[in-house]
């Protein structure tokens, strides 16, 4: 049973001669709705599941395999992005009232449970419970008994209240019949233990957490946006790219950044140094940004998978890679053309280097399957690493910057781009893979509603359920009276919402301990 | 009369103690913990995660059949044995998965070394929780260890014999599947996974138990076994109906998957292509309908208390075991007596070249093409896409039983229903005797019912906040978190019809049945059928 249960029962159903307004509130409020709710939520989720949804990979070629009739039918529903649509998001507003709504109602009664704990119970409604014993002790003190039961209850947990109360019973004729003239009062003694009485709240938490995720994530929803930046070392950029779907159309739009983004080094960490630079092969992407931001300054950050970087209500996250072959760093072997010994160096992407004799080697370009293009320029003919060549910018002391390639397999001297330039035979000796560009996605949250939604409300949700469905409300009452046979009596009575095996071991031990405590005196 | 009397002494004893109750779970954990250090000590020679799966297989099987006896034998050395075969299976079952572990460590260590690379990537990198198969391995701990803890009770033990089998057959899937290792994508090395992939499991296990306690209540609460046989039936006309792209009926021939092998050692590529198993589809076809007989015959006697549809029924169900099992057997034996893929392959093309269309549109699908570009690829370009596909792999094509693990599961799993329903009929009021009271199975089902929904809820926040972190998504109704929400509102409604409208019973029941086919379906439905994020797993 739910902490719930016992206080939702009143008010489900309208009763005739309620007015029409009070009508509708205990429809809205009530737990039958609420399910009926869910049942249409749980046939929308699985359209959607089985109708693929226009942001989904693939979803071109569904659309273009449905017939006209399909894409002018499903199109017309909304199932196409079922749960954007206006009337998934109408239900799930609907039941947010209704969860709303079935808290307030239900509310008050809960509380009373922490507020006015039910002290005291006659012997007729302690005999009615499951788990109930009658217990005579020795001693026909009652006060005594009293002490013993709780002392008893506090040692197993329960939290004992004693009081009195005067009750009122009527005498009973030799048939058995009662005598309403006759009244007979006592003060009887009581005995309430009790546990756990904060998880009736529980499902008020579980309400409120829900409530909170809903809120968030509509937050992030309707104050957010999803785009994403391709990041290329070198390449400096105010803008992102926010993308729309709609059906088969992605369509793109700038959105403006208060601050300047350079892109500074991207690496990809892989299994293999030697292998491919596809995802399979990949241990981590690694983008190194410059964010310049007129009001807060400089500041370098690094975007890795699984590790965005946030700032100023944007989240920078590795998304994916154009997957064509780069170098991060370049290895030259210099061997002069008069001879002599080879001299060796490692260029960053970007980067620059000196040599000995004051010439400047700039690393322009990669390519990784180097070709002449239809216009008979260098180009790449794929993106595979097939024939790499590092094109470099070099500059003598006091000569003039030349263009020079360096192959990194054997190639003829005797063709332009293999030959000596410069005085030096160029070859590129190995280099760090890496993918030509990055792209990164993008989350502008500005009020961090996804955050509050999943850390406060789902694991606020996590918390109460745990705390609804592990903990239970356990009471248990002890009557001391005087019998009708004038012998003192404690009728025992116990009473769980929930897990009612592990309170009926329970309340068997409470009644052994003090079947066994007032029996020794 | 005597032999219940004898059931309810051997599963109603006191136990000795707390604590002792939680020593087969301890022991089986315990116990994994060594292996993984004798692993971790002895190397790659130690014991296969492969041949501990298939230990944990063969002590599931076995503690069922014990438990499975001693509903109508009942003997106390046959429920101390079932116990302790379930131990085992849970102690074979971990074992399997941590070894896994650290077989999938030395793995990629291996290749990492041989190409010179001296990184060392944190150990959660290789927990195995990476695809179907880790998955599999796990769901069946679930709901091994959720069994153990179960029958701390003795009087509950005998739920072993229904919780069990279904682990087995999870496990039967996991064997088919495969386990090679996967190359991790990047994103899913996080430590987000093992939390939300665990609880997906634990979660799982838990639904798995707390189904297997509805349909042990619908049985104790007489519900009738003929109406059972008739959902079994339409489960296994489903079943025959859909595998094979719906093949079975529509032409009466059954086609299997066939792969193409991973020249770099991982797991084999899926080929665009099927190659047709001889005698299986009529074989099938005459299941389906000895199916389709047994719900006529069935609901006929229901319905209008017909005895000679009831006796048709009965012999019709044995008759659908029969067929099931020689369709299956030569589904098996054609699987694994087929060499020459390319030449049959060939064969059938020939003879059906609309198959090549069929197989180039698959090839075409694969790729992330526009409506527009999509459309405009005309049926003799699909069909040029297959034929060149074939001529450049067909030397590649195999089968094997790795190649159809969802079908070959399913029929298994509709075979175990057919039995089970069998069973049930065999000597029903004995059984239901043996049978723990309605009162103590609703507030299992109902105690489950809370857990896996609580589960459920903490693998959907989970998996929520993990994409948060990767993606910056946090929801984005892919088909395997909204398969899960469904499973997760279909608990919800379970609780809150009980609370508010005091279903308890039968109709809790029903929700749990209902339930738990959700999750089966989110667990390998959406991986197979459904496209989206988590379609590795």
């Amino acid at each position: 049973m739910s902490a719930a249960e016992e206080t939702i029962r009143a008010g489900d159903l309208p009763k005739a001669n309620v007015p029409i307004f009070d009508r509708g509130l205990n429809f809205l409020s009530s737990v039958r709705f609420g399910v009926v709710q869910l049942c249409v939520l749980v046939v929308f989720s699985i359209i959607g599941m089985l109708i693929v949804q226009q942001n989904v990979q693939g979803f071109d070629s569904y659309f273009a395999s449905l017939t006209p009739a399909e894409k002018l039918v499903f199109g017309w529903l909304g199932f196409f992005d079922i749960y954007h649509s206006w009337y998934f998001n109408f239900l799930l507003l609907l039941l947010s009232l209704n969860i709303i709504l079935a808290s307030i109602d239900r509310f008050p009664s809960a509380w009373t449970y922490i507020s006015q704990p039910k002290l005291t119970a006659t012997k007729d409604w302690l005999l009615s419970q499951k788990d109930h014993e009658i217990i005579h002790p020795a001693s026909a003190h009652e006060q005594e008994a009293a002490e013993k039961v709780k002392s008893v209850f506090a040692a197993n947990g329960f939290k004992p209240t004693v009081s009195e109360k005067e009750s009122i019973s009527y005498g009973v004729d030799e048939d058995g019949k009662k005598q309403f003239d006759n009244v007979v009062k006592s003060n009887n003694k009581y005995v309430f233990g009790e546990k756990g009485r904060i998880n009736r709240l529980g499902a008020y938490i579980v309400h409120v957490a829900l409530l909170t995720l809903f809120l968030g994530h509509f937050v992030a929803l309707r104050t957010g946006f999803d785009a994403d930046v391709r990041m290329i070392p070198g390449d400096a950029t105010d803008k992102i790219q926010m993308i729309q779907f709609d059906l088969d159309k992605k369509e793109r739009f700038e959105v403006q950044l208060p601050f300047t983004m350079t892109c500074t080094d991207i690496q990809q960490k892989l299994i293999d140094p030697g292998g491919s630079i596809d995802v399979t092969n990949t241990l981590d992407w690694r983008t190194q940004l410059k964010v310049d931001d007129p009001e807060y300054g400089t500041q370098i950050a690094d975007v890795s998978m699984n590790k965005p970087f946030s700032y100023r209500g944007y989240r920078f996250f590795q998304a994916q890679t154009i997957p064509v072959g780069n170098a991060r760093t370049i290895n030259l072997e210099l061997t002069p053309q008069a001879g002599g010994d080879p001299q060796k160096m490692e260029i960053p992407r970007m980067g620059a280097a000196t040599m000995e004799d004051g010439t400047s080697i700039e690393y322009d370009q990669f390519l990784p399957d180097f070709s002449f293009n239809s216009e008979g320029n260098p180009d790449t003919r794929s993106g595979e690493y097939s024939n790499p060549v590092a094109v470099l910018n070099v500059t003598p002391p006091g000569g003039q910057r030349t263009r020079v390639f360096a192959f990194g397999s054997g190639i003829a001297e005797n063709i332009p781009v293999g030959a000596p330039k410069l005085g030096y035979k160029w070859r590129l000796t190995g280099f760090e893979k890496a993918p030509f560009a990055h792209v990164l996605s993008i989350k502008y949250d500005p009020y961090n509603g996804a955050f509050i939604a999943w850390y406060f409300g789902g694991f606020g949700l996590i918390g109460a359920l745990m705390f609804v469905f592990f903990l239970s409300h356990r009471r248990v009452w002890a009557l001391i009276k005087t019998d009708d046979e004038g012998r003192l009596e404690i009728v025992l009575g116990g009473h769980t919402n929930r897990n009612h095996a592990g309170f009926e071991e329970k309340f068997a031990k409470i009644a052994g301990e003090l079947r066994e405590r007032t029996a020794s005196t | 009369m005597e032999q219940v009397i004898a059931a309810k002494e051997i599963y109603q004893q006191k136990a000795v103690s707390a604590w002792s109750t939680y020593a087969p779970a301890v022991l089986a954990i315990g116990g994994a913990s060594l292996m993984v250090a004798g692993r971790l000590q002895v190397g790659a020679g130690f014991i296969t995660d492969g041949a501990l799966m298939m230990l944990a297989l063969a002590a599931y099987i076995f503690a069922a059949l014990f438990h499975l006896t001693n509903l109508y034998a009942p003997s106390e050395m046959a429920r101390k044995l079932g116990l302790w075969a379930a131990t085992l299976g849970v102690f074979f079952n971990l074992s399997s998965w941590l070894v896994r572990w650290v077989a999938a460590y030395d793995h990629e260590i291996a290749e990492m070394r041989l190409a010179g690379n001296m990184e060392d990537p944190w150990i959660f990198r290789y927990i195995p929780f990476a695809n179907l198969y880790d998955l599999s391995l796990a769901f069946a701990f679930g709901a091994g260890i959720a069994t153990l803890l179960l029958a701390r009770k003795k009087n509950l033990q005998i739920l072993c014999a229904f919780t069990l089998p279904l682990a087995a057959l999870i496990l039967t899937l996991a064997r088919f599947i495969g386990g090679e290792f996967i190359d991790l994508p990047p994103v899913l090395d996080s430590y987000w996974r093992p939390i939300h992939v665990g609880v997906a499991s634990l979660s799982y296990g838990v639904a798995l138990v707390c189904f297997a306690i509805a349909v042990v209540y619908l049985l104790k609460d007489n519900a009738k076994v003929e109406a059972m046989a008739i959902w079994a039936n339409v489960f296994v006309l489903a079943v025959i109906a859909s595998v094979s792209k719906f093949s079975v009926f529509s032409e009466i021939v059954y086609r299997a998957g066939l792969f193409v092998p991973n020249l770099d050692g991982g797991k084999p590529f899926s080929a665009p292509f099927r190659l047709e198993v001889p005698y299986v589809g009529p074989a099938l076809f005459v299941a389906g309908l000895l199916s389709v007989a047994v719900i006529g015959s069935y609901l006929l006697y229901l319905h209008q208390n017909n005895e000679k549809a009831h006796m048709a029924g009965n012999y019709l169900l044995k008759l659908a075991l029969v067929s099931q099992i020689i369709a299956i057997a030569l589904l098996v034996s054609g699987i694994k007596g087929t060499t020459e893929v390319q030449s049959r392959l060939q064969a059938q093309l020939t003879a059906s070249p609309v198959q090549y269309a069929t197989a180039g549109r698959a090839i075409a699908e694969r790729q992330q093409m526009t409506a527009k570009e999509f459309s405009s690829i005309t049926q003799s370009q699909f069909e040029q896409t297959g034929r060149t596909y074939f001529q450049s792999n067909g030397d590649k094509l195999y089968l094997g039983l790795n190649t159809n693990p969802v079908e070959l599961a399913g029929l298994l799993t509709g075979l175990a229903a057919t039995f089970f329903v069998l069973f049930f009929s065999f000597r029903t009021d004995k059984l239901r005797e043996r049978l723990p009271s309605l009162d103590s199975l609703d507030s299992l089902m109902y105690r489950t019912a809370c857990l896996a929904f609580a589960g459920l809820a903490m693998l959907l926040i989970t998996g929520a906040i993990w994409a948060n972190e990767s993606w910056g998504r946090p929801w984005g109704f892919d088909s395997k978190e909204t398969g899960a929400l469904v499973a997760w509102l279909t608990y919800a409604a379970f609780l809150h019809t009980r609370i508010s409208r005091g279903w308890s019973g039968r109709s809790s029941a029903y929700f749990a049945i209902l339930g738990f086919l959700l999750v089966i379906f989110t667990y390998l439905g959406v991986s197979y059928l459904l496209p989206g994020l988590h379609s590795y797993a």
